[in-house]
């Protein structure tokens, strides 16, 4: 009977019950918008992370993770090989050669991590043959020799990515109802090569309007860019005795994950290629790459590789990538503090609704009193009323945030204004928000403590009444 | 048999500098199945009487006891617990819960008592019926006139079968047909059930009906008739 009349009580001043139903509905969907955007991102991060860059198990020689010497290699041993073919759940694994390296071009050098490569084999533990940018090129082929792979911000370090407003981009951009206007102003650059996108960036602004610029701006860098492929580029690495040597590569493909400091640090070569160049009679292993099936048995796979050898150093992902691993620890914290917030907010308002409740329906309470209903019912009137109220927002908003996360998750969020900015901190300026099941029973927790909380004042307020006087009051 | 017995009963509003007495040395008491009226001019203690009958107010001095229990020895969570299982309440206002239905309205205190869903549902058909109110038990109170409402108020008072009900201006603010049918009602259901009404009023037509006519003058007791 409780629940019943504590129910009804919540509509009976409908606009005013609704207007708070608004505010928390529209308090959850940010909540779930910002959740599950925080989420996408981790994601992503926590997949870039594990399928770009260290893969969920990699092994080095110890000594190489303090030194990166050309013959701390990892001891190899036939029980290593055999320890990782057997592993339960194993998707794939490979060997890397890994030296540092200056890479240069004649208009720039910049210093990399040059890894040797199977290619095939690398297709199986990472993605990176996914990320070749349009007009990029091609994937390494250990069938076409004397190739490189490059990223896209090591092409613009080397200066290998220039942006030139050619016949060919003006016919795009026409197709893609760039106004005539706007091309006309464009004719002045045509054919003009520009080596940086800052450097492009600051001719455009000179010759578009700001509008033009915000406009169209992105578009035309967009088609304007023009990567240098086949261009040459000369490696130095020092050999197994320690002198420099020198060879030429020509830049097959052009990659981009969304981690810029990555990107910036390596480049791949097969690695037959990368041994004749370092003189060494076998292939040098200086990493192991493990990828798994599942991500939760890491732990286990590293106690199993560990003790075979004492030359070596098994690290699972979350040592190798330890922000990608504190933000995946972490998120149910962030979730918590940020919805926490929210609540604390909106609980003034569902103080306040309650306070005027209350006082609206002084006799009535005083009757409720007088023919008998005791503090403890009356305490759990109030409480009720208090959570229908604010649950009835709360799973309001989180359908409504479940719709916009659902449409959001498919379509993306860009953010491509600050692209780079994200990409130097290893997120994609595109996010996929997605929300899990559990983040909806953390807010349904929540919700029900801040309205518990909530009442707490205005039923103590109610419980302080007096029954007679509140009789009287009209 | 009797039911409420007054001792020696004083009450005195000492919040003012001046000191009001509104009852003042009241001994009265009431047997079962009484029909009794308290009357009395404006400020005479007819209210506070009957509000300190019911266990809403307590007494400066002196003692009220109800079918043996002395009301000034109970907690304040004992005496809203001995309200609902001993007292009736009559409002001059009506007071009904405005979301519930006449139904639902006669029932909540049977709620309270946690009666089992069929004794409810029995009891509440036979206390609409007899108020006259079948037809609308589904009714809201907003949707109901002010005399429909006050005996809805009259069955929601008799659900639980107190000792006694205490009505406090039953018939202020109805018409007098309103009033005339209210009055009938009551009297029927004071024989039918034999509980006993106490009312506080000014309608003389209320005091024509009473059996027993208590008058207040300055919070004491003038006079005391009892009619045959």
């Amino acid at each position: 009977m409780i629940w019943s009349i504590s129910w009804k009580n919540v509509w009976r001043n409908k606009i005013r019950s609704l207007v708070v139903v608004f505010a928390v509905m529209v308090g959850i969907i940010s909540g779930v918008m910002i959740v599950a955007i925080m989420e996408g991102w981790v994601k992503q991060r926590l997949h870039d992370a594990i399928y770009n860059e260290v893969s969920h198990i990699q092994v080095h020689n110890t000594e190489y993770l303090k030194n990166e010497e050309i013959h701390l290699t990892v001891n190899d041993t036939t029980e290593m090989r055999r320890a990782i073919e057997a592993l339960p759940g194993l998707k794939g694994w490979l060997k890397r050669t890994r030296m540092v390296a200056m890479v240069n071009t004649p208009w720039a050098n910049t210093g990399v991590f040059v890894y040797g490569i199977d290619p095939e084999k690398e297709k199986q533990v990472t993605e990176i043959y996914k990320k070749i940018v349009p007009e990029g090129g091609e994937y390494l082929d250990k069938t076409k020799p004397g190739n490189i792979l490059i990223s896209d911000k090591t092409a613009e370090v080397l200066k290998l990515k220039q942006y030139i407003i050619k016949e060919e981009v003006m016919n795009q951009l026409k197709f893609e109802n760039v106004p005539a206007i706007v091309l006309s102003r464009l004719d002045s650059l045509r054919d003009v090569r520009f080596r940086s996108p800052k450097e492009f960036r600051e001719a455009l602004k000179t010759e578009l309007t700001k509008k033009e610029l915000d406009s169209y701006g992105l578009k035309i860098i967009d088609k304007a860019l023009d990567y240098r492929i086949r261009n040459k580029i000369q490696i130095t690495i020092t050999d197994v005795t320690g002198t420099p040597v020198q060879s030429t590569f020509r830049v097959c493909g052009i990659y981009k994950t969304t981690n810029g400091s990555f990107d910036q640090a390596s480049v791949f070569v097969n690695s037959g290629e990368l041994a004749s160049l370092y003189d060494a009679s076998t292939i040098l292993t200086h990493e192991i790459a493990i990828l798994l099936t599942d991500i939760e048995n890491v732990d286990s796979v590293k106690g199993k590789l560990k003790g075979i050898s004492v030359d070596n150093t098994v690290s699972t992902w979350k040592e190798m990538a330890p922000d990608a691993a504190m933000m995946n620890d972490y998120m149910i914290m962030y979730y918590i503090i940020f919805i926490g917030i929210v609540m604390f907010a909106l609980a003034f308002g569902i103080i306040n609704t309650m306070m005027m409740t209350i006082l609206e329906r002084t006799r009535e309470l005083g009757m409720l009193m007088a023919i008998g209903m005791n503090r403890k019912r009356i305490f759990s009137m109030i409480m009720l009323e208090t959570i229908f109220l604010t649950l009835v927002g709360a799973v309001a908003g989180m359908i409504s945030g479940w719709i916009l996360v659902e449409v959001l998750g498919n379509t993306g969020i860009h953010f491509s204004a600050w692209g780079e900015g994200f990409a130097a901190i290893g997120f994609a300026a595109i996010v996929y928000p997605v929300i899990t099941p559990s983040f909806f029973v953390i807010i349904t927790v929540m919700v029900i403590l801040t309205a518990i909380i909530s009442s707490i004042w205005p039923a103590r307020k109610a419980l302080k009444l007096n029954p007679i006087e509140s009789l009287r009051t009209e | 048999m009797k039911v409420i017995d007054i001792k020696d009963v004083h009450k005195i509003y000492d919040e003012t500098e001046i000191a009001v007495k509104a009852v003042d040395g009241v001994t009265l008491s009431f047997d079962e199945a009484e029909f009794a009226a308290i009357v009395g001019p404006s400020g005479s203690g007819k209210t506070t009487l009957l509000n300190l009958i019911g266990g809403l107010d307590m007494p400066t001095s002196g003692e009220i006891i109800i079918d043996g229990t002395n009301l000034s020895k109970l907690k304040s969570s004992q005496l809203i617990d001995f309200r609902l299982n001993n007292i009736g309440f009559v409002f001059q206002a009506y007071n009904l819960i405005p979301v519930l239905t006449a139904k639902e309205n006669v029932e909540f205190i049977m709620n309270l008592q946690k009666w089992s869903r069929q004794e409810r549902d029995e009891r509440t058909f036979e206390l609409l019926k007899a108020v006259g109110l079948s037809e609308r038990a589904n009714s809201r109170p907003p949707k109901m006139s002010g005399g429909q409402q006050q005996r809805v108020a009259v069955a929601r008072a008799l659900a639980s079968r107190p000792k006694f009900v205490l009505a406090d201006e039953p018939t202020a603010n109805l018409d007098s047909k309103s009033a005339t049918t209210l009055l009938e009602i009551m009297e029927k259901l004071n024989h039918g059930e034999k509980i006993t009404f106490i009312f506080s009023t000014h309608d003389a037509r209320v005091v024509k009906m009473a059996h027993r006519v208590i008058t207040l003058e300055d919070g004491k007791v003038v006079s005391d008739d009892v009619r045959e």
